[in-house]
Order: C-alpha cells, then sequence, then structure tokens
C-alpha cells in the first residue's frame, strides 16, 4: 500500500510517515506543492494525505489536477482550519475525507485505512487478524468463523484496534474516535475502560485469544502478545 | 438643560439688566429735560413779572389759573428770599390724589414793599410724559424678549438638527456590523466638523476591531499546526514502551493539556465565525429532531452517572442554521451534564416558543451577569471547561434574533431560548 503524505511542516510529516510505516504502509513524503505536483504525476498512490496550506501553492489546486487528470487515488485533506467551506469544496473537488489539525495519529490511520477498503475494487472488504474475521461491509465479526454480537461502539472499537494493531492507542484518542466532540463531556476514561472490558470479554469468550492489553495508564494496544 | 436654554436664562437676565438700567437712566434724563423746559417757563412767567413792575412800579393783577398756572404775591418784612426752584407735593381735590407742581419763588418790590412772589405750574403732564415712555419702554422690553424667544426657539431648534441627527447616528452605531457610519454634510461648519471626526473616529475604532479580530482568528489558525506537531510526536513518542513505562505521567499531562488546548482554540475559532457571520441562517430545519438525536447520544455517554432525562418535545421547524443549532443544543446539554450531580435531571422542553433546558446541579444559583462572558467559570467548577460555552450559545443567539434568558428556579438552572419560528 502506497501513500503520499503532503506536510510541509517537517516534524508533523515526519511523525506520521513514521507511525504509517509501522501499519505496513509504504510511506512517501514531500514538503511542498511543486514536488507534490510532480510526484502525483508519476507515481500512482492508494492514498494521498494532503495538507491545503503549502508552500507554492494550494492544496486544492492539487486536488483539481488529480481530478483532471482522471486519477484515482484517494485523498484525506489535512487542515488546520476548520473551515466548513474549505471542507465542503474540498470534498466537492473529490478529497475522500477531511481531518482538522490537530488529529490522533491513528485516527488519520483508521481514516486512510478506510479509504483504502472503499477504493480498492477487489471487493477487499475483510479484514483478518488471527482467528477474527471482520466484515466492513456488512459490518460482521465473526471468531473461527462463528458470527458473535457487539453493540456499535464495541465494534467501532474493534475496527479501531484493527487499523492500528500492534500500536499503543491512548485513551484520548480512543475517546476521540468513538464520540468526537463529545469526548470531553464526562470523565470518559471509566467508560472506555468499561468498553474495553466487554470487547475483550466477549472475544475470549467466543474463542479468540486475549489480544488487547492496557499499557501503563496511558492507553491500550492490540496485538498478539 | 439645553445648551439654548441655559444660554435663552443668561440672554433674557443680560438683557433685562441693560433695559431696566437703560429705563432708569432714560426716566432721569428726561425728567431733567422737562423739569428744565418747565423751570424755562416759570423764568419766563418771572421776567414778564419784573418787566411788569418796572413799567409800572406795581403788582401785577393776578389772573387765576392761566396756562395751569397760580401766581401768588406775599408781603414780607424781611430781605427778598432768593430765587429758588423745587418741586412740591399738594392735594388736587378735583383728582383726588397727589400731584407734583413746580415752584418758583422769587423776591419783588414795589411800590416800596417787599414781596415774595411764587409762580407755580402744575407738573402732572410731565409726569404723565414720563409714565408714557416707562410703559412704551416695558412694553417694548418684553415684545422683543417674547420675539426673541419665539424667532431663537425655531431657528435653534433647526439650526441644531443636524447636531440630533449625529446623535442619532452614533446611537445606532455597532461595531460588529462592519457597516461604517453615515453622516450626511449638515452646511455647518462645527457640526460638519463633529461629523468628520466621528465618522475617522468609528473608521478607525472599525479598523482596530477588524485586526483584533482577524488576529484572534489568525493566532488560532496558526496555533493548529504546531498542535498538531506536539499531539503527533506525543503519540509517536508512547510507541515506545521503555519511554512509557518511564513517563507515563508526564505524557498522559501533555496529552490531555494538548486535547484542552485544542478544543479552547477550536472554541475561539469558532467564536470567531460565528461573528464573521460565516453562517447563513436559511436552513428550515427541525429542531426537535436535532435536540432527540444529540439527547440519545448523550444518554448513552452519560449511562453511568444515572442521570435521569426528561424529554418533552414538540415538533418545531425554524429558518435556522443545521451546524449553529447543533452546537448550541450540544453547549447547553453540556453543561447540564457536566455540572449535574449524580442521580440528577435534566429537563429538556421544545415548543414553538422556547427550547428549554434544565438541570440540578453542585452549583448554587449563577451570576446572570457574568454567564455569557468569555471565560467566566463558577469558582467551584473542575477546569475541565473552558468558560467559552455559553458565550458560543449567545453569540449564536444574538446573530440569529433569539434571546438567552437564565433562571435558577426550585433548584435548577434554567436556560431557556426564545426562538422566532418559521
Amino acid at each position: 500500500m502506497k501513500i503520499l503524505i503532503i506536510e510541509d511542516e517537517p516534524s508533523l510529516n515526519k511523525a506520521m510517515v513514521d507511525y504509517l510505516n509501522h501499519q505496513q504502509y509504504l510511506c512517501e513524503s514531500v514538503n511542498n506543492y511543486h514536488d507534490a505536483l510532480e510526484k502525483t504525476e508519476y507515481y500512482q498512490y492508494d492514498c494521498i494525505v494532503l495538507d491545503l496550506m503549502l508552500p507554492g501553492g494550494n492544496g486544492l489546486d492539487l486536488l483539481k489536477e488529480l481530478k483532471a487528470n482522471q486519477k484515482n487515488d484517494g485523498v484525506i485533506i489535512i487542515s488546520a482550519r476548520n473551515e466548513l467551506d474549505d471542507k465542503l469544496s474540498g470534498l466537492q473537488l473529490g478529497a475522500d475525507d477531511y481531518l482538522t489539525k490537530p488529529f490522533h495519529l491513528p485516527e488519520l490511520s483508521a481514516r486512510i485505512a478506510a479509504i483504502i477498503r472503499r477504493k480498492s475494487l477487489q471487493g477487499n472488504n475483510i479484514i483478518r487478524f488471527e482467528e477474527l474475521q471482520v466484515d466492513v461491509l456488512a459490518k460482521t465479526v465473526s471468531v473461527l468463523n462463528k458470527e458473535i454480537t457487539l453493540t456499535r461502539k464495541e465494534y467501532e472499537l474493534l475496527l479501531y484496534f484493527l487499523v492500528n494493531k500492534n500500536r499503543v492507542l491512548s485513551k484520548n484518542a480512543i475517546a476521540t474516535h468513538l464520540w468526537g466532540d463529545d469526548a470531553d463531556i464526562t470523565d470518559n476514561h471509566d467508560f472506555i475502560y468499561t468498553h474495553v472490558k466487554n470487547l475483550r470479554k466477549k472475544l475470549i469468550q467466543y474463542g479468540a485469544g486475549d489480544y488487547i492489553r492496557s499499557v501503563y495508564g496511558m492507553g491500550y494496544k492490540f496485538s498478539v502478545k | 438643560m439645553k445648551l439654548f436654554a441655559k444660554y435663552n436664562r443668561i440672554n433674557i437676565v443680560a438683557t433685562m439688566l441693560v433695559f431696566v438700567a437703560g429705563c432708569v437712566a432714560f426716566y432721569f434724563v428726561l425728567r431733567y429735560v422737562l423739569l428744565r423746559q418747565l423751570d424755562e417757563s416759570l423764568r419766563t412767567e418771572q421776567t414778564e413779572i419784573l418787566f411788569y413792575i418796572k413799567e409800572h412800579n406795581q403788582l401785577p393783577e393776578v389772573v387765576s389759573d392761566a396756562y395751569n398756572q397760580r401766581i401768588t404775591y406775599t408781603e414780607i418784612k424781611g430781605p427778598l428770599p432768593p430765587v429758588t426752584y423745587f418741586s412740591e407735593k399738594y392735594w388736587d381735590a378735583k383728582e383726588n390724589e397727589q400731584e407734583w407742581e413746580r415752584k418758583l419763588v422769587f423776591g419783588i418790590t414795589a411800590a416800596g414793599k417787599n414781596y415774595r412772589a411764587t409762580v407755580t405750574k402744575s407738573q402732572m403732564e410731565t409726569e404723565d410724559l414720563l409714565q408714557m415712555v416707562i410703559i412704551i419702554g416695558a412694553g417694548m422690553l418684553a415684545l422683543i424678549m417674547l420675539a426673541g424667544y419665539v424667532i431663537n426657539s425655531i431657528v435653534i431648534k433647526r439650526l441644531w438638527k443636524p447636531f440630533y441627527k449625529t446623535i442619532q447616528e452614533v446611537e445606532q452605531y455597532q461595531l460588529a456590523k462592519q457597516q461604517p457610519i453615515q453622516l450626511p454634510a449638515s452646511g455647518i461648519s462645527e457640526f460638519d466638523l463633529l461629523n468628520q471626526r466621528l465618522t475617522s473616529m468609528t473608521e478607525k475604532a472599525q479598523r482596530d476591531y477588524t485586526v483584533v479580530k482577524e488576529f484572534s482568528a489568525n493566532a488560532a489558525h496558526e496555533m493548529q499546526t504546531p498542535l498538531a506537531v506536539i499531539q503527533s510526536n506525543t503519540e509517536a513518542l508512547i510507541q515506545d514502551e521503555q519511554v512509557l513505562q518511564k513517563h507515563n505521567t508526564s505524557i498522559q499531562t501533555i496529552e490531555q493539556s494538548v486535547a484542552r488546548l485544542t478544543r479552547l482554540n477550536q472554541a475561539l475559532l469558532l467564536l470567531a465565525r460565528i461573528e464573521n457571520r460565516q453562517f447563513l441562517l436559511n436552513e428550515t430545519i427541525q429542531f426537535d429532531a436535532i435536540v432527540k438525536q444529540r439527547v440519545e447520544e448523550l444518554m448513552e455517554l452519560t449511562a453511568s452517572e444515572k442521570i435521569n432525562f426528561q424529554l418533552q418535545l414538540t415538533p418545531v421547524a425554524v429558518a435556522f442554521n443545521h451546524h449553529l443549532a447543533d452546537i448550541i443544543v450540544s453547549n447547553l446539554l453540556n453543561n447540564a451534564i457536566r455540572y449535574n450531580k449524580e442521580g440528577g435531571t435534566i429537563i429538556v422542553e421544545l415548543t414553538p416558543e422556547r427550547f428549554t433546558i434544565s438541570n440540578t446541579s453542585v452549583l448554587p444559583a449563577l451570576e446572570t451577569g457574568k454567564l455569557t462572558s468569555r471565560f467566566y467559570r463558577h469558582p467551584n467548577t473542575k477546569p475541565d471547561g473552558n468558560g467559552l460555552g455559553l458565550s458560543i450559545v449567545n453569540q449564536v443567539c444574538e446573530m440569529a434574533g433569539y434571546v438567552l434568558h437564565y433562571a435558577y428556579v426550585n433548584g435548577l438552572h434554567v436556560f431557556s431560548i426564545a426562538l422566532k419560528t418559521a
């Protein structure tokens, strides 16, 4: 899976590249409009992470170029501007998603995974992890080919874990993913604990391995031990 | 007191003083002149008498009351009296009042005898004339003052018109509306100067206001990227479990602070966008549906706190903005949840006129004046809110022409928004 990161802030660029490289993606990165245009003309990417304000040009223009050249790369816009207009024009121009800075890296990873799944022509809608199998179209989960019942939040949580497997996910990142802007209303950490506990219990109960573990009170990690 | 009234008061007093002084002076001058005239005619009489005596060496015959004058001769033993003029009062039986008369006394010698001659003329005519002069003077004073007052009040009212127009414009002027103040030229240089200065003053204020507003929006924007850098690097850091083991408290603190700063930043950006009127209010929205959806989402999130939600919703459609409606409903509900107590109650009511959220709370009644000021938080609250929630609600209401109202009734904090329904 090839990903192009277009971001002019070097340390943010590097953090994204590092994180996504760990997710078995092949990342390339550029930091200005000109380089970005060149790369996108010559190569095909599964997903492009696009910052809007770039030295040498606007990300939206790059998006127009892509569409004019009939490119089918997935595009996720990351912008410091939380402006509805930008979001709408970005999506209208053919971007697949829009993420406002600052964002959680696992969130970016989850969004990229979703875009790639949607774009893939082979109907690649099954995510497998050991004996676990998730059908993202039907939104069903099965363990050892036996379907199990999860609540909506548990399903979203499992999916989030699966696309960010082997990574430590902070409670904040999980809360933001599950509840968006409402995450800060209550002391949600207990709530996450409950959800994680329930999901883990269900998976074990149906014969899956114990993949979720708490990491120093900071968050959780989904991995084979 | 109006400027004109004050000016008038001074003016009238001064005019009156001048007129009174003038009248008094006029009275005395005129009286002096008239008496001199009277004395002149008395002297003529004296000359005639003396001439007669010189010719005939005897007293002339006394003609009584001729030319309104009396002449008397009194024989005296002593020396001749000096020539004296004087006024004297007498009782006029005919008019039944005291009158003044003018007398000339002189001594004469006729046929070897000394006489004191007195020529008397009535001063009545002089007094009458004086009286007329005074009456006419006073009348003129009154007339001039009255005319002056009337003319002034009409003219001055017209002259001040541009001033009151300016005052009215200034009164209606709002910095936030971003429209320059319109002051028509009056043709009077003082008022034109005032208008000119006011216009340049408001233009400057407008520029400063825009700069400040853009500054806060730009500052918030500029903070987004560094925040993203901190957040992503923190996330990269927590992937290293050895670092995490050692520093998990510090890292958690950083993460939470970044999250708080992010929310604060987003709230400030939202406020700036509402102030800049970047939202259009032309959508017809189903208010009850928005409320219902938000409440359901939040009920799930707050299940552990056992808050009792009571919904009384009637279908309401308003011309508004979906995003903004969502924001005000969320912010009010968030507050109702955040400051509630365990096992507390939240009552959400929606009628075509009014959207009301009442909730129990650990907090006592709030200070109405400070509620919507930015960054105000009740001193007893945990520092998790940013103190902008109600400011945002208030700002949205102001823009949409809704009215936010707060009351503390029977232990419930009641926030209500008076709606203008479509």
